[in-house]
């Protein structure tokens, strides 16, 4: 897959501050080819921005709301960007994997002051961005201005909440009416979806997937094909939406769709793939994370005090240089007078 | 600690004791105590331990500790509204008549994508899976708890341990009681929702999830209890909501009434089912595009108790389940 044909020194330096080390040198021969002046023009199209974003991103982190013109324009920046990455992204080590964070908002600050903030760490968030939470613009809009600030420190893969469809129902669409005073925001942001990625490789070794396997795709390679809405069939929803489960082989969900899979499917895959671990969300964890199959699959959560009421925690999977793995466990934040609400619910007169 | 209320009401505010630990909550009044722990979701190995207790997959967010209970003093009345119990009423098995079973709303659509002769997406071959209710609907309607002699029985709490003797333990059984049809006839019979629509003032309120599931995203099921203790009586509703995407709505409702100056002490409960097709219950609606009200039970309950009786609780969405319709029943408890 790599190619370190240049060095890095005949990369200019423009670049160098924009892309980390080894995405410049697996892109290595195509930087000579092209040439600096084109390539700094290129270039230039991520450094347009930086004080503009980087004053985008100092709101968003203080929960605050950007205009909706600066949405249109940033959704427009991140699906360029995500255009020009593969269904199933390639990233390098160190790179700490993160799970499902529902909106809230306040957790993912808790989530970066527990793992460093971005670009200081890499990251890869495992999707189910939004819904449920009280603060889904806010941080879907964060991650993804962190996306189009620093493209090579932060991956964003999609989750079965990525969608127009489960929008519409669990909160992202009318959280977008009341905070916008209109669909527009809550448009731009579902054209993102359909562009962001439906896996990534770590070093070639850890697979990280929202949801799980699907018995249609053998190989990673074969991920890469697809890309599309997410229709409730095919592969592509196997990714997002399956479970693995105490059975041997696959098995039918008894909701009427949808696939189980056993240790037996994952450690083949594994083993198919050259995979050391299957990184996934999807799945609430009391604990956070869970190791399951002999640790070929483990389920990371990020959203502690998941929808505010069920008291878990949450964690995020820190893989260092050699893929060593730590759990990282993390309780809800205090901070935000809107954080969590009122612990107990206020009396009602029901009947 | 006693908290006589000095509220301008309709009604004299009566003695009564509240207690209150981490994880629980309790308030005596007149011959009652009404206790409650609402705790986190059970941990792994509380799953565990209930995933064997049960033989299915738990809900995504299963309360494993929390409680309701509601005892009677002097007659040793005992009565709970607890987790395990309500999910043994979940049935465990292939579904069969009266269960209501239903699939996912696009599950015809999916296998026949993956089962046409000439699909892409060939189906591989499969291993039964566990076949169970995996929308966790139940009609669990609380469950008689085991009577237990109380530590704060009888009078003053504040008094110090040990300074005064331990009252004997009262070793007479519990009284015998059960669960009998209401009689039209006789008033008390029935809950009443004027003295319940009274703005007295709530002495004890609490809301007890005991699960919540979201069914992978094709709806939502859950069942929350609550209760609230007034001056003139003890209130509680169970209510379980289904919500399956493009299929139906279900709710059942489990409703509690005691009133503190009955005699003899009696309990009434009310118990009911209701069901309508998914696009009646959208079609209500204020706004087409906004379907977050479809989240909402109390919004749910509305739809469907203001439908024709014959409709949501004689045919509902047409799955001959038997929690449909309504039945109302007393415990005399003395």
């Amino acid at each position: 897959m790599r190619n370190p044909a240049t060095s890095i020194r005949d990369i200019p330096a423009a670049l160098r501050h924009c892309f980390t080390r080894s995405f410049l040198l697996r892109l290595g021969p195509r930087v000579l080819e092209v040439g600096e002046e084109k390539l700094t023009s290129a270039c230039q199209l991520h450094l347009a921005m930086p004080s503009d974003l980087d004053e985008q991103i100092a709101r968003l982190k203080d929960c605050q709301l950007i205009s909706e013109e600066q949405v249109k324009r940033l959704c427009f920046k991140a699906r360029e960007i995500l255009l020009e990455e593969g269904n199933v992204q390639h990233i390098d080590s160190p790179v700490t994997i993160c799970g499902d964070i529902h909106g809230q908002f306040y957790d993912l600050m808790e989530l970066f002051s527990v793992g460093g903030f971005c670009p200081d760490t890499n990251y890869l968030f495992m999707g189910d961005f939004v819904d449920r939470g009280f603060f889904s613009v806010e941080t879907f809009l964060l991650l993804l201005a962190l996306k189009v600030r620093y493209p090579e420190r932060i991956t964003l893969i999609r989750g079965n909440h990525e969608s127009r469809q489960i929008t519409q129902v669990y909160g992202f669409y009318d959280e977008c009416q009341r905070k916008y005073g209109g669909s527009n925001v809550w448009r731009w942001c579902c054209e993102v979806f359909d562009y962001l990625a439906l896996g990534a490789v770590v070093d070639g070794r850890v697979f990280g997937v929202h949801g799980g396997l699907s018995p249609n795709l053998h190989s990673i390679d074969q991920a890469r094909a697809l890309k599309q809405e997410v229709p409730h069939d095919g592969p592509m929803c196997d990714l997002l939406w399956s479970d693995p489960d105490d059975i041997q082989g696959w098995g039918l969900s008894p909701r009427g769709a949808g696939y189980l899979f056993g240790p037996d499917i994952t450690k083949q895959f594994a083993h198919n793939n050259a995979l050391d671990l299957i990184a996934r969300a999807h799945q609430l964890a009391m604990e956070g994370y869970k190791l399951m199959f002999d640790r070929t699959i483990v389920t990371v959560w990020s959203a502690p005090n998941y929808c505010y009421r069920c008291g878990n925690v949450a964690s995020i999977l820190e893989l260092d240089e050699n893929l060593g793995q730590e759990y990282k466990v993390f309780s809800a934040a205090a901070i935000g007078p809107m954080s969590t609400p009122a612990k107990r619910p206020p009396a009602d007169y029901f009947l | 600690m006693t908290t006589p209320q000095t509220m301008d009401s309709a009604v004299a505010v009566p003695t009564h004791k509240l207690l209150e630990s981490p994880t629980s909550r309790a308030i005596e009044i007149f011959d009652w105590i009404i206790t409650v722990s609402t705790n986190p979701i059970s941990n792994a190995a509380d799953c565990d331990a209930l995933h064997a207790a049960l033989g299915f997959p738990l809900p995504e967010m299963t309360f494993g500790s929390n409680f309701l209970s509601i005892e009677h003093r002097p007659s040793k009345w005992k009565y709970d509204f607890a987790t395990l119990e309500a999910l043994r009423g979940v049935k465990n098995g292939e579904l069969g008549e009266g269960d209501g079973g239903v699939k996912v709303g696009h599950a015809d659509a999916w296998l026949r994508s993956r089962t046409d002769p000439s699909s892409s997406l060939p189906m591989p071959k499969t291993v039964p899976t566990k076949p169970y209710d995996w929308t966790y609907t139940t009609t669990y309607s609380g469950h008689p708890g085991v009577w237990t002699p109380h530590s704060t029985t009888d009078g003053d709490a504040s008094s110090e341990a040990g300074s005064r003797p331990a009252s004997p333990i009262d070793e007479t059984p519990p009284r015998e009681w059960s669960w009998t049809p209401a009689d039209p006839s006789n008033a008390t019979h029935t809950i009443p929702l004027a003295e319940l629509s009274r703005p007295d003032p709530i002495l004890f309120y609490a809301e007890v999830p005991l699960f919540e599931d979201e069914l992978h995203d094709n709806g939502a099921a859950h069942l929350l209890v609550r209760v609230r203790v007034m001056p003139t009586c003890l209130f509680v509703l169970a209510r379980f909501t289904l919500r399956v995407d493009g299929v139906l709505f279900r709710i059942r409702d489990t409703r509690m009434y005691a009133s503190f100056s009955s005699g003899p002490p009696m309990v009434v409960r009310e118990a009911s089912g209701w069901e309508a097709p998914y696009v009646r219950v959208k079609g209500a609606l204020t706004r087409r595009d906004d379907l977050s009200p479809l989240t909402d039970s109390n919004f749910i309950a509305k739809v469907l108790t203001g439908m024709p009786r014959e409709a949501s609780q004689g045919i509902g969405a047409s799955t001959g389940w038997r929690g449909l319709g309504t039945t109302l029943e007393v415990a005399v408890l003395g």
